[in-house]
């Protein structure tokens, strides 16, 4: 009764504190950003006003007309010079799309105009995210290996103990996967992209890896792009790499913080160390617990931190 | 199985297993578990291979069939803003289209900032008043971002590489509990539902009743999840946004899988509206319900999504198995069909060389009783040809042999057609031959 009545307590007070630190970020943002905005409106009056003045044009058919642009901008259709410009749908730019769909990264610079689309888009998703998922968990487990286990295991047979062991070599693996993941590439877009400063380009690294994806960078977007496929295809390959490797990163650290026994105090799901058997037990096990769904690591979201146990699911 | 006694003995032992690996040397296999290590690693390779060149085809699939159906839009709206600004052009003849495209740049790049040009600006709710703030705050952390607002300077940006690096983990956790306390609810339930209906079932019958619960329960799960947490939603967003009914299940699938396009957001129409304080009312509880939806939503998404993926693990385990026992069954017939045609080619060639005996004495016999000179006939009779076909029948019955067979010395195949131990034909007497068809 005692472990419940907790379990009750520790996730009420995860709810406290998330909602806690979601008014502090509110509070943050809107200090940070408000101020400019209020510029740029500002700025915007003054524009339309000086457009309305100097022509004969009056603000209603502006307004219809702006409505009718942004509307179209929205969905990648730019009326900015002649409009025989690269669609947003050929092959790769098609598949870059699918990407960003199953990767649940959804930058949103371009989305389905269609019926159809957005229909097909629906089971697209639901079927290719888990897909993607277990792709990645599956990479991620093999790569375990070499990447982690292998010298952890040198480093414990040089002496150190199994802690400080895997707090080092968690350290390196974090500044390598930093400069190969979000430093190198950074260089790489900002001096690609016309518009972005390095900072943008870490700035779009971190968002795309978190699979947030907010959208407002985007690569190979700009008119007049030269192998522009190319750059779309290295692009993705960038981002399913550098999906592997938060997620070992995030599995990693799962790992370490059972070893510190972090997960067992917050009464966190607990890294499996059997996760290395391929073979599980199918879902329809002989067990009369509930349902593998009752474990709490099938319930974890799509995020990296859920990935480490994956592979449990159907421990039960 | 009698057969694998007769090829080694030493497999004998291991005959209640099915063994995947069957190969010629008779080589011990250690214990299960090396055998289990070394055999999934060899075969997590190849999963993870064969899964990685799906995902890649299913890319291509998706690739193909967006285009198919996104690029006539595509190209019909890219016509219809261009006869727009035309027409625009035309009706104000004083602007020109330099000044008109400047503008046009100028009020995208301000609609990304979040500001709208069209309606009274004055009457404009800010996108970074704090609910809007809490919500962008929220997108960020659960991965969805939206993108229909986003930092625009180089401190917000900042801020929210820190903000998500510390709270993507923070909401992880926390989805992990309410996840698991969904779970645990659901569990109960189906727990409780199970014990009625075991108490009912004889034990013998135990494991049928406990799959067909299990899926009744699975699919029970899905169904009332997808009311609550996707049907029942959508319903509400359709009524308060005004989207389409495809469009509402459009923007909760999008949502809950954390995709987040931004092309439709709850509760953006706010900050388009001329700003009566009735809208504004119900826009601060709006949000918060929306975003108290998305959490529970996610942690439903989440478990469904993971079911889905444990069906794939579960078909691709399940193929894999039937793959193992193909292949296990497959060795062991090929092994019992290569032990009886041994049999039947040393009975024969046994029974050949036999005959072939007797039919030289028969032949010495008559050339004896009528002083006949034989000649040899170079080209072949009926005789051999109806022999060899005799002696090929049997390998017709067997057509993968010649194919898995170790060659075994003194081997009768050669070619595809039968000869007699050692002999062949050119040695054997045509005649002979056809005086043995006589004979049978």
């Amino acid at each position: 009764m005692q472990s419940v009545s907790r379990s009750w307590l520790l996730l009420s007070g995860f709810v406290l504190f998330y909602v806690i630190y979601l008014l502090f970020g509110a509070l943050v943002f809107s200090s940070i950003e408000r101020p400019v905005e209020e510029r740029l409106r500002h700025d915007m009056q003054v524009l339309t006003q000086e457009f309305l003045n100097r022509s004969c044009v009056n603000a209603a058919s502006l307004e219809l007309f702006l409505l009718k642009v942004l509307r179209a901008n929205k969905y990648g259709v730019s009326v900015i010079g002649n409009s025989s410009g690269a669609t947003n749908w050929d092959l790769t730019s098609s598949m870059f799309f699918a990407n960003t769909l199953v990767t649940t990264v959804g930058y949103g610079h371009t989305s389905p105009l269609s019926d159809a689309g957005k229909a097909f888009s629906i089971f697209y998703a639901l079927l290719g995210v888990p897909f993607t998922m277990l792709v990645l968990t599956a990479c991620v487990q093999r790569l375990m290996y070499p990447l982690v286990i292998a010298p952890v295991g040198a480093l414990q047979s040089s002496g150190l103990n199994p802690r400080p062991a895997t707090t080092i070599h968690f350290v390196v693996l974090l500044v390598l996967v930093l400069l190969g993941f979000f430093l190198a590439p950074a260089a790489v877009f900002s001096t690609l992209e016309a518009s972005w400063t390095f900072l943008d380009g870490i700035y779009f690294c971190f968002i795309s890896l978190c699979t947030i994806g907010l959208g407002d960078f985007v690569p190979a977007t700009q008119p007049g792009l030269k192998h522009r496929g190319l750059y779309q295809i290295s692009v993705m390959v960038y981002l399913f790499l550098g999906l592997m490797m938060m997620y070992l990163l995030l599995s990693f650290f799962h790992k370490m913080a059972d070893l510190h026994g972090l997960t067992t105090l917050l009464q966190l799901p607990r890294c499996d160390d059997s996760d290395l058997e391929d073979d599980r037990e199918p879902i329809v096990a002989d067990q009369p617990k509930g349902p593998p769904l009752k474990d709490k690591a099938a319930s974890k979201p799509l995020d990296p931190s859920s990935q480490a146990t994956y592979n449990s699911i159907s421990k039960g | 199985m009698a057969a694998p006694d007769l090829l080694d003995p030493k497999t004998a032992a291991h005959n209640s297993k099915p063994r995947l690996s069957f190969s010629a040397k008779p080589v011990v296999l250690n214990t299960p578990e090396d055998e289990c290590d070394t055999r999934t690693t060899v075969m997590r390779w190849k999963t993870v291979s064969a899964i990685f060149f799906l995902v890649v085809l299913y890319l291509i699939i998706g690739a193909t069939v967006f285009r198919a159906l996104e690029q006539p839009q595509e190209n019909s709206q890219k016509l219809a803003i261009l006869a727009e600004k035309l027409k625009f052009l035309d009706l104000h003849s004083c602007v020109n289209a330099s000044e008109l495209e400047d503008l046009v740049k100028q009020v995208v790049s301000a609609v990304r900032a979040g500001v709208t040009p069209t309606g009274n600006l004055s009457l404009q709710t800010s996108l970074w008043d704090l609910s809007s703030s809490f919500f962008f705050a929220g997108t960020v952390i659960t991965t969805i971002g939206f993108g229909n607002i986003s930092p625009h300077t180089e401190g917000g940006r900042i801020f929210c590489i820190i903000y998500a690096l510390l709270g993507i983990p923070l909401f992880g956790f926390l989805l992990a509990g309410v996840g698991d306390q969904l779970g645990t609810i659901f569990g109960k339930g189906i727990a409780k539902v199970e014990k009625m209906i075991v108490v009912r079932h004889a034990f013998y019958k135990w494991k049928v009743s406990q799959t067909k619960i299990r899926v009744i329960s699975t699919l029970l799960f899905i169904l009332f999840g997808c009311l609550i947490f996707v049907a029942l939603p959508a319903v509400i967003f359709k009524h308060i946004e005004g989207w389409s009914t495809l469009e509402s299940i459009y923007f909760v699938v999008i949502t809950l899988t954390t995709i987040g396009f931004g092309d439709f957001v709850a509760g953006e129409k706010g900050h388009l509206t001329e700003g009566g304080s009735e809208s504004l009312e119900y826009l601060n509880y709006y949000k918060p319900v929306v975003w108290f939806w998305i959490l529970v939503g996610l942690a439903y998404f989440a478990a469904v999504l993971s079911m889905i993926g444990d069906w794939f693990r579960v078909i691709s385990k399940k193929t894999k198995e039937e793959v193992g026992e193909f292949r296990a069954h497959a060795a062991e017939w090929t092994a019992n069909v290569s032990a009886e045609f041994k049999e039947t080619r040393r009975r024969l060639s046994v029974d050949i060389y036999d005959r072939f005996q007797r039919a030289a004495s028969i032949k010495r016999k008559l050339s004896s009783e009528l002083g006949i000179n034989t000649s040899l006939n170079p080209e072949i009779t009926p005789g051999k040809r109806t022999l060899s076909a005799n002696l090929c029948e049997d390998r017709d019955a067997y057509p993968n042999l010649t194919l898995s067979l170790s060659p075994v010395p003194g081997a009768l195949t050669r070619n595809g057609s039968l000869f007699l131990n050692g002999l062949s034909p050119d040695y054997a007497d045509r005649r002979e031959v056809a005086i043995v068809e006589n004979l049978k």
